[in-house]
């Protein structure tokens, strides 16, 4: 029994999703929206059952999942991701008959990722894995009438599957090779893949699969199309959820499991890390649709955390993580943002070709003031002005680089950085200083509280970091201790 | 619950009523003035409470404080200082609240100005009850800020958008000053405690800073060729800053443009927030001031040159505002001064000072409101345009002459009957005699009492000149309504009696700040590191001496009787252009053609832009360059996106074998 309170907020999150699918079949499609506010109270619940067993520490299923600082961190990550994500979603499903199916998969989807960052063994990481690449296939069609949204899922399907592919490849290779799937285990058993061919190409597979989920360059190429055409609360799961687990999974496969073959795979992620922030950084520029900015921003945002790989000190680690969580909530606010304008703009057009174009956002301040301001401040936190969490934790990131030397890695990203603050200030641009056209349009409630929660976030990182680091810090040490 | 859990309300109220005014202004009657005035209304009672707590109480000062992150804190202090310092801008800024309700009725932007005027109280409520130096700071740039915003209410005139520009630039030129004093205080710090800091020590706050006193003052550098310790350098650095934001000379340029905002923000600036903030700055980091050798008398001679500089130029004036605003520089210059005594009389200098400042604030805050009061009636800020306002404004004008008899100091000495402004201003005048007795150098004390003559004709000028004879130009005009008449009433009372009932035991009060409370201060010790030498005791100047500011006071009151309301004297024989004092004066010394002019846009701006001209040139070149760069790879990158899913998968499978040829390669070379 107490095994099983461990992962009580899993339960939870299974349970309600379970609930939520069985119940809808019963209802009408009026009654749906009920379904939306329990999702979001499952959400809480799991919340602060999670806040409450920060501390504790314990394995089950024979040692197939652990619960400690670093996976109880990034199920927080997660479940607040997802409960922005619900919340906005009781507006974005209102009157849908496939509501339970929604609340469904998005609950699922965040079950899977919660599994992989306890996960202590390779198999139940790709399980945990597919369960989440599976429910967010499904999400980013969910529009099945809307050419671009199947269009997205396709894609995202394709190329998931490829990755897939390549990463039970990969885990097969080290199987073979250490003949066990326990992470642990395989540290110990790492010698046959030292100073081998197999080592190396092993290493290159897992990159590719966890690099397809955190959209790193080359294995990106899904990520813009499919955050464009995916309904934009489900481009927020993506790229402020799902990416984040391939992050964990990544941490925990190389850093734990590969710690021994750091030399090799340190000059991959250097290599990845530099390609794809300036890579994404460089064609955001010349983006005219916002979500796809976004989606570009957010392969550079990869870029930067993925430099903790590089890094690889207890600091760097503390800084990456924290990233991850500042990123779920500056990310997941932006495209819920992104969400309200292109609701705004499709309740006036409902045969709008691009209803996130740049010229959807001219005078939001004035049309949308609230969603406008959170928009100003996501975007600033994703540039990393302070007093925002993007400043915090690119500069525990930055300055953990050049405390270990890698002052040529730091300047890239710096300069990256400012690169990255012509394109975000260009949407604030179009926000403030260009007249409205049309009238004040009243906000909806639901993607309001979905936005000040992720503000609350992203101020209370920015302007009191303390507590977070600390968390962070404590996460950082189950993987490096020092 | 102990009054004290309540404290972080202070500052927090009239920020929350900020934001509620901002957003929903507009949709209440009077621009939703009815939410700042009851949220400043909440933390008065709250302050009052505290003080009058603290009064009875000594011992129980609020403090509490937060870790924020690595070595820094927030925190709130209030001992003695803070908590008078409370009160008078809570209740300060409270009355002229509500005067605006009256005073702003006209203007469309109403949620705009309460929601500024809400903001710049809260900063400056939260800069007195900050227990750290880097918090004071933040507050601070607030003030600042807000000050810009609500100068530049009217933005749409020029005057105003430039007076707002140029009290930010000018107080910026301190605020850099003071930033580089707490750099310099935070790298020594650091040093002293070799880099590793022990466990719940904040760097910054007071208590920790003061303790460190000895040993900042045992670091000695080099600057100039002179010899000076380390707290010298960062106590003049804060000074540096104080004389930005309390404009002291040379930084007081500022002040009387500042009078392009609503009357209102002027009476809150010069008041209760803003020019208070640099002697504020000053009294809580007394410690460090005592200790460092010169500082002091740098203080207090810059402060009394101020008081008569200001002086001479308020007599000139024609614009009712202006002569006010050379006032209040003219009497933080004594605010200064009385800082500066600190040199002599110890830890008293604090409360003297901050004495002076409060009783100062209830009476310029009464002169601009009646100021205001006599505007919003006759529309004009010249008095040449104006005289008989007494007949259709009687009550503005006996409130006016009452907040005069303040600034000018009457009263009897010996006794209490006085104004406030004779009890807070003849003890600094006094001090400075006691400094010439002891240190043999006069001039502070002959400014001070130069000065005092001044003020009191200047100001008697503005009322004789304002109320009295008959109307020189046909204004019409009408007594302000009620929500303007009260606040000045109540004012009126403060000028006139608040000295008498409070004044020895404020002084007494807000002296003990640094003795036996929060902060254990040994003043004697302090004043030996810094090589003063306290006079033993004091109270025995000759008569007099002590009868001589009132003397001087009335002086003024008959030289500006004779002149403007008898007119016994032909006044345009001197106010002429032929007149070289006159002129000299009248051009305000000629500061707008020597610092703006010539300093600022001749050497400064034209050297700058030269030399930032041709550099320009290069970096726009390389920058223009650098953009083409990357907005051509931007483009040739966005044709690699095809939107064909062959080609992701192609990519995958051609990123995967660059890596492991890439990896291999750089393991055979290491």
């Amino acid at each position: 029994m107490s095994d099983l309170m461990l992962i009580a907020p899993e339960l939870i999150i299974g349970i309600t999703g379970l609930i939520i699918v069985l119940a809808g079949l019963f209802m009408g499609r009026s009654s749906k929206n009920a379904l939306g506010y329990l999702a979001v109270l499952g959400c809480l619940s799991a919340i602060a059952l999670t806040i409450s067993s920060f501390a504790t520490t314990g394995s089950l299923l024979a040692e197939a999942l652990v619960i400690d600082a670093l996976s109880q961190f990034f199920k927080l990550v997660f479940l607040a991701v997802a409960l922005i994500v619900c919340i906005a979603s009781i507006k974005y499903t209102e009157g849908n008959d496939n509501a339970e199916v929604f609340f469904g998969l998005v609950l699922f989807g965040t079950l899977g990722m919660m599994f992989v960052a306890s996960a202590n063994d390779l198999i139940t990481l790709y399980v945990s894995f597919e369960l989440a690449s599976l429910s967010t296939y499904a999400l980013a069609g969910f529009e099945k009438k809307n050419a671009r949204s199947v269009e997205a899922a396709m894609k995202y399907i394709l190329i998931g599957a490829l990755s897939s592919a390549l990463l039970l490849l990969g885990i097969s290779f080290v199987y073979g090779a250490t003949s066990t799937t326990s992470i642990p285990g395989i540290a110990e058993n790492i010698d046959v893949l030292l100073n081998n061919t197999v080592g190396i190409l092993a290493i290159v597979l897992l990159i590719a699969g966890f690099g397809f989920k955190i959209a790193l360059v080359p294995f990106h190429m899904w990520a813009p199309d499919t955050y464009q055409g995916a309904p934009s609360v489900v481009s927020a799961l993506l790229a402020a959820g799902s990416k984040k687990m391939g992050i964990i999974a990544a941490f925990k496969v190389f850093i734990v499991a590969l710690i021994a073959l750091q030399a090799d795979w340190k000059i991959a992620f250097a290599a990845l890390a530099v390609v794809t922030m300036t890579y994404g950084n460089v064609v955001a520029l010349s983006q005219t649709s916002v979500k796809r900015m976004l989606a570009y921003s957010s392969l550079a945002q990869a870029g930067y955390i993925t430099m903790a790989f590089v890094v690889l000190t207890p600091m760097a680690l503390t800084g990456g993580i924290l990233y991850t969580l500042a990123h779920g909530f500056m990310k997941g606010g932006a495209f819920i943002a992104v969400g309200a304008v292109v609701y705004m703009v499709m309740a006036k057009n409902k045969d709008s070709e691009v209803p996130d174009h740049l010229d959807s956002f001219k005078g939001l301040g004035k049309k949308m003031p609230i969603t406008a301001f959170c928009l100003m401040i996501f975007l600033f936190a994703l540039a990393g002005i302070p007093p925002t969490a993007g400043f915090m934790s690119k500069f525990v990131l930055f300055s953990s680089t050049i405390e270990a030397g890698l002052v040529w890695l730091a300047v890239i990203a710096i300069l990256n950085s400012a690169i990255s603050l012509y394109y975000y200030a260009r949407v604030v641009k179009y926000m403030y200083f260009m007249p409205a056209e049309g009238e004040r349009f009243s906000e909806p409630a639901p993607y309001l509280v979905a936005l000040l929660i992720a503000l609350a976030g992203v101020l209370a990182i920015g302007i009191w970091p303390e507590p977070f680091i600390n968390m962070a810090m404590q996460a950082a040490e189950v993987l490096l201790p020092l | 619950m102990p009054i004290g859990d309540f404290a972080f309300m202070i500052p927090v109220l009239p920020a929350l009523a900020f934001v509620l005014t901002f957003f929903f202004g507009k949709k209440l009657p009077q621009g939703g003035a009815i939410i700042p005035i009851t949220a400043i209304a909440v933390s008065f009672i709250i302050s009052l409470i505290i003080t009058i707590n603290l009064l009875q109480n000594p011992e129980e000062v609020i403090t509490q404080s937060y870790q924020w992150f690595s070595a820094f804190n927030v925190g709130i202090l209030i001992d003695p200082l803070a908590a008078v310092m409370l009160t008078m801008v809570t209740l300060v800024s409270l009355l002229i609240h509500i005067y605006s309700v009256g005073y702003m009725s006209h203007d469309p932007a109403k949620p705009r100005y309460f929601a500024e005027t809400a903001l710049f109280t809260a900063s400056m409520l939260s800069l007195v009850l900050s227990d750290n130096i880097l918090q004071l700071f933040i507050s601070w740039e607030l003030v600042g800020l807000c000050s810009y915003l609500l100068i530049g209410f009217w933005y749409q005139k020029p005057s105003a958008a430039s007076a707002a520009k140029k009290a930010f630039l000018t107080t910026r030129i301190g605020d850099v000053m003071f930033l580089a004093g707490i750099v310099l205080l935070t790298t020594d710090l650091f040093r002293m405690v070799n880099g590793t800091i022990p466990e719940q020590l904040y760097l910054l706050r007071f208590d920790v800073i003061f303790s460190y006193i000895p040993q900042l003052s045992a670091m000695n550098t080099t600057v100039l060729g002179f010899e000076v310790t380390h707290l010298t350098l960062i106590t003049l650095l804060f000074f540096g800053g104080a004389v930005g934001k309390s404009g002291q000379f040379p930084l007081h340029v500022w002040l009387p443009d500042a009078m392009e905002g609503p009357t209102t923000v002027s009476a809150l600036i010069h008041a209760a927030t803003m020019v208070t903030a640099g002697v504020y700055l000053v009294a809580r980091t007394f410690p460090m001031f005592i200790a460092a050798p010169g500082s002091l008398i740098i203080v207090a001679y810059l402060g009394a040159f101020t008081a008569i500089f200001a002086a001479t130029m308020g007599i000139v004036m024609n614009d009712i505002k202006r002569v006010l605003a050379y006032s209040t520089i003219s009497q933080l210059g004594y605010m200064m001064l009385g800082l500066g005594m600190g040199a002599v009389i110890g830890a008293e200098a604090v409360g003297i000072s901050i004495f002076h400042l409060v009783s100062h604030a209830f009476f310029k805050a009464l002169l601009f409101l009646c100021a205001g009061s006599v505007i919003h009636a006759v529309g004009t800020h010249d008095m040449r345009e104006l005289g008989g306002v007494a007949k259709v404004m009687p009550i503005t004008a006996a409130t006016m002459v009452a907040a005069s008899l303040a600034l000018a100091g009457f009263g009897i000495p010996k006794t209490i009957i006085g104004t406030s402004g004779f009890f807070s201003k003849d003890p600094i005048i006094e001090s400075a005699y006691l400094f010439g007795a002891e240190s043999g150098s006069w001039l502070p004390y002959i400014f001070a009492i130069v000065a005092a003559l001044l003020t009191s004709f200047y100001i008697f000028r503005l009322i004789f000149m304002t109320f009295t004879g008959e109307p020189r130009t046909d204004y019409g005009g009408h007594e302000s309504p009620a929500t303007m008449t009260v606040p000045l009433a109540i004012l009126s009372i403060f000028a006139l009696f608040f000295g008498a009932i409070s004044s020895e035991t404020f002084k007494h009060f807000v002296s003990e700040t640094f003795v036996n409370n929060f902060v254990h201060m040994d003043i004697h010790a302090l004043a030996e590191l810094g090589h003063y030498e306290l006079a033993a005791g004091h109270g025995h100047e000759p008569l007099l001496i002590v009868w001589m500011p009132i003397i001087v006071a009335t002086l003024g009151l008959l030289l500006a009787y004779v002149i403007y309301y008898q007119k016994a004297v032909d006044v345009s024989r001197f106010v002429t252009r032929d007149n070289p004092l006159y002129r000299l004066l009248y051009n305000r010394y000629y500061q707008n053609e020597i610092l703006t002019e010539f300093f600022a846009v001749k050497i400064v701006y034209e050297s700058i832009s030269m030399a930032t001209y041709y550099l320009d040139r290069g970096f726009d070149w390389i920058v223009s360059v650098l953009s083409y760069i990357v907005f051509e790879a931007g483009d040739s990158f966005r044709k690699v996106q095809t939107g064909n899913v062959r080609h992701y998968a192609t990519a995958v499978v051609l990123g995967m074998s660059l890596l492991v040829v890439l990896v291999k390669l750089v393991m055979e070379v290491i």
